[in-house]
């Protein structure tokens, strides 16, 4: 399995060492076949070019073999001298064991593998043409086969359409990251940067890198950097990167000390530089970038650059594969950016709902009872007896009270409730209500132990007040069941009364509707749906644990 | 003996209004706790002075104001309210009820406010009428809403992100967020968010 690894490592992003083994392979398997098949030992015209071949393979594969530079800059000539070789072959083999179509496939992949589609369509039709032209200037021969040439001519034809189809899919169809890479990169409440270019550094086996970005449009950016085992934030005023050509991502690899950069355009030839035209040195410098890859990251609303240094065995594959680790760290950041916005959001509803209870609760009570006590001060003056009317307003205070301190302690919670301690809290607050409303009011519950966040149970408790007081008001109810349970992410509060219930239609449908209830319950994501006859009221309220939790 | 109906739907309030209407000139004829109740009960019941709280559990206070300022024989409201924000605050001046009290004050304010509006007058709380009075100054000295940043907000209430913003109005994303910033000083918002929340209002302006 070692092995297995080893071998992998040695050919994993390196598409130009797979094309220079298998010319390699080629040519010397077949200058093998000749040597071997021939009846007598003396040299042929086409032997000194099988060995020139073979030769010059052998030493492309060692030149290019740890060098993206050569590479990249040999690749129109070995291209070139694949097409040679097969123009060769074609020429000087007409027995059916002739090996051509090998010769055939070898520039169309490689065409395609390197390059794009256009490449390997014009590669065919060269190639093509050639073996036309060959087999019209052999038509002449006595042993011309024309029946094999048209047999042979339509192979190629085939062979270069489905090549074509590669070339075309191969640019946008590596995929390279998978999903779990993904959101295995992302822990809560850590540098976002630093995480994202933890994790690019990861799939690259990079030993260093920077993450630079910036708002659209300007240079200013802020950047992360690990050098060894350190890292740091940073700030930069300038761009790293020079813009140097039009339309499509940019991934660069930049070699400071022999002055070189490569990239791809937009059509997918190579692009040489010198690395001064494509970085700003300064910038780099002081990142201590000296060999690498650079690649572009763009955000729903930033911008900036990933680069990444020390990259064991650095290939020209690695445009590809920077290109789309980029994509991936832009797609990081926007699903960090997406967290904080839900954070944010969450927190202004909270805010926002807060405020809104205050209002309803404590803001009100007061103005209330501020009426009251000016009420109650008349009647003392005009001489009318007000010590009960103190007594109800004494009750309502200390009532308040306690609602106040639930609430207040629901809030300093650092931690969601458990489903016990809120039904617990629940029972308390249906013991308050049933003295305050004089009503038999009793809570039970159901369901697995799930944990219940704040926000929620304030929304249960206030709900609970509210169906308590209409069952009172509107029904004339003396006993209330409630229920509590949770299933499939929804808490489910149960309000039964045995009051005379809302205006009722037919087969206890219901006419009027608890605005308040229906308003909050909308508030908090939920639903609500009564039934009413007269002696048995069910308010039956539903509400996302998940909503909450956000 | 004047008649009046409370619309406020917390109990409180009107368990207080109760007792202190009791044994004065005033008939407390019920309480609406909503605008829909408020409607029926205007009609059914005919009072002659509305005490109207503002937010009502299915829509505000000021739209029964205008259904009533719409009637033959419209009876005198009070907008008793524990708070308004200043788009509420400049509505109820356009709209120019009898009479205006935030629950918060001294309810002997309330108490003379009643009689005033009974006796035919206007009043209006000093502390409503100073804030009414600062939020039109704002209102005025604030920069409108451009036609172009009424577009975004709305893009932003339907959840686009700026990508898809730009893509919609046709300008690029450092537009919109220069447009974004320019409207979060001038609504005084913190951030999207809390412009989506808050953008049917804002918008209304």
């Amino acid at each position: 399995m070692e092995q297995l690894a080893t071998l992998r490592g040695l050919f994993k992003f390196h598409s130009g060492r797979v094309i220079s083994l298998g010319r390699v392979m080629l040519a010397i398997t077949l200058f093998l076949i000749v040597m071997v098949g021939r009846s007598r030992p003396e040299l042929t015209q086409t032997d000194p070019f099988l060995v020139a071949y073979a030769l010059g393979a052998l030493v492309i594969a060692a030149a290019t073999w740890k060098n993206w530079w050569l590479d990249a800059r040999l690749a129109t000539l070995t291209h070139g001298l694949d097409m040679a070789a097969f123009t060769a072959i074609a020429f000087s083999s007409t027995a059916t064991s002739s090996p051509f179509i090998l010769f055939f496939i070898l520039p169309l992949l490689s065409a395609a593998v390197r390059w794009s589609w256009r490449e390997t369509a014009v590669t065919a039709a060269v190639l093509i043409a050639l073996f036309m032209i060959g087999g019209y200037l052999l038509s002449g021969a006595e042993v011309f086969d024309s029946q094999r040439f048209v047999l042979r001519a339509a192979n190629l034809v085939i062979l270069t359409l489905l090549l074509i189809w590669f070339g075309v899919h191969q640019r946008f169809a590596r995929t390279f990251l998978r999903v779990e890479d993904f959101d295995s990169a992302i822990r809560e409440g850590e540098n976002p940067l630093a995480q994202s270019l933890g994790f690019a550094m990861r799939a690259s086996q990079a030993a260093g890198g920077a993450l630079i970005v910036g708002a659209v449009g300007e240079d200013a950016c802020d950047g992360f950097v690990v050098q060894g085992d350190s890292g740091r934030n940073f700030s930069a005023e300038r761009a790293l990167v020079r813009r140097f050509q039009d339309g499509g991502d940019i991934a660069l690899l930049f070699d400071v000390p022999a002055g070189r950069a490569l990239t791809r355009q937009p059509g997918g030839r190579f692009h040489f530089l010198a690395s001064l035209a494509a970085l700003d040195l300064v910038e780099a410098q002081g990142l201590g970038l000296t060999k690498g890859l650079i690649a572009e990251v763009s955000t729903g609303t930033n911008h900036g650059w990933l680069a990444l240094w020390d990259v064991p065995d650095l290939s020209t594959d690695f445009l590809d594969f920077g290109r789309e680790l980029a994509g991936a760290v832009g797609a990081l950041l926007d699903r960090f950016a997406l967290f904080d916005a839900m954070e944010a959001g969450a927190a202004v509803r909270v805010r926002l709902s807060l405020a809104r209870d205050v209002h309803d609760s404590i803001v009100q009570f007061l103005a209330g009872s501020a009426i009251r006590i000016e009420a109650i001060k008349r009647a003392a003056s005009s001489g009318a007896m007000v010590e009960s009317d103190l007594d109800e307003l004494k009750r309502l205070f200390v009532e308040e009270q306690g609602e106040i301190r639930g609430f207040v302690m629901a809030l300093r919670q650092h931690r969601d409730l458990e489903l016990a301690e809120a039904v617990a809290e629940l029972r308390a607050l249906a013991e308050r209500l049933g003295q305050q409303w004089s009503v038999d009011c009793r809570v039970s519950a159901d369901g697995d132990e799930v944990p219940i966040p704040i926000r929620l149970q304030l929304d249960l408790q206030q709900l609970l007040r509210e169906a308590v007081a209409n069952a009172v008001r509107h029904g004339g109810a003396d006993r209330i069941d409630v229920g509590l349970s949770v299933a499939n992410d929804q808490v489910e509060l149960s309000v039964v009364d045995n009051g005379s219930g809302f205006a009722n239609g037919k087969d206890g449908r219901v006419d009027a509707e608890p605005w308040s209830l229906k308003e909050r319950v909308e508030r908090a994501h939920g639903s609500l749906k009564l039934r009413s006859v007269p002696g048995a009221t069910n308010v039956l309220i539903s509400l996302p644990l998940k909503r909450a939790a956000a | 003996m004047t008649r009046v109906l409370l619309v406020d739907d917390h109990p409180m309030i009107g368990a207080a209004l109760d007792m202190l209407l009791r044994g004065t000139a005033y008939e407390l004829l019920g309480r609406s706790r909503s605008v829909g109740e408020a409607g029926r009960d205007i009609a059914r019941l005919k009072p002659d002075l509305i005490l109207l709280d503002v937010n009502l559990p299915d829509g505000s206070g000021l739209d029964v104001l205008r259904k009533v300022a719409r009637m033959r024989s419209r009876p005198r409201v009070i907008l008793l309210t524990a708070g308004m924000d200043e788009a509420q605050l400049l509505a109820a001046a356009d709209l120019e009820p009898q009479g205006m009290v935030l629950k918060t004050s001294d309810p002997s304010l309330l108490t003379e406010c009643i009689d005033a509006v009974a006796a035919g007058k206007r009043w209006i709380d000093p502390e409503i009428a100073d804030r009414t009075r600062r939020a039109q100054e704002r209102a005025d000295s604030a920069p409108a809403l451009t036609r172009r940043e009424r577009e975004l907000i709305e893009l932003v209430r339907q959840g686009l992100r700026n990508r898809d913003i730009a893509a919609e109005l046709g300008v690029t994303e450092g537009t919109v967020k220069v447009y974004l910033h320019a409207i979060f000083d001038k609504l005084q918002v913190e951030n999207r968010t809390e412009l989506a929340l808050r953008a049917a209002q804002l918008i209304s302006r």
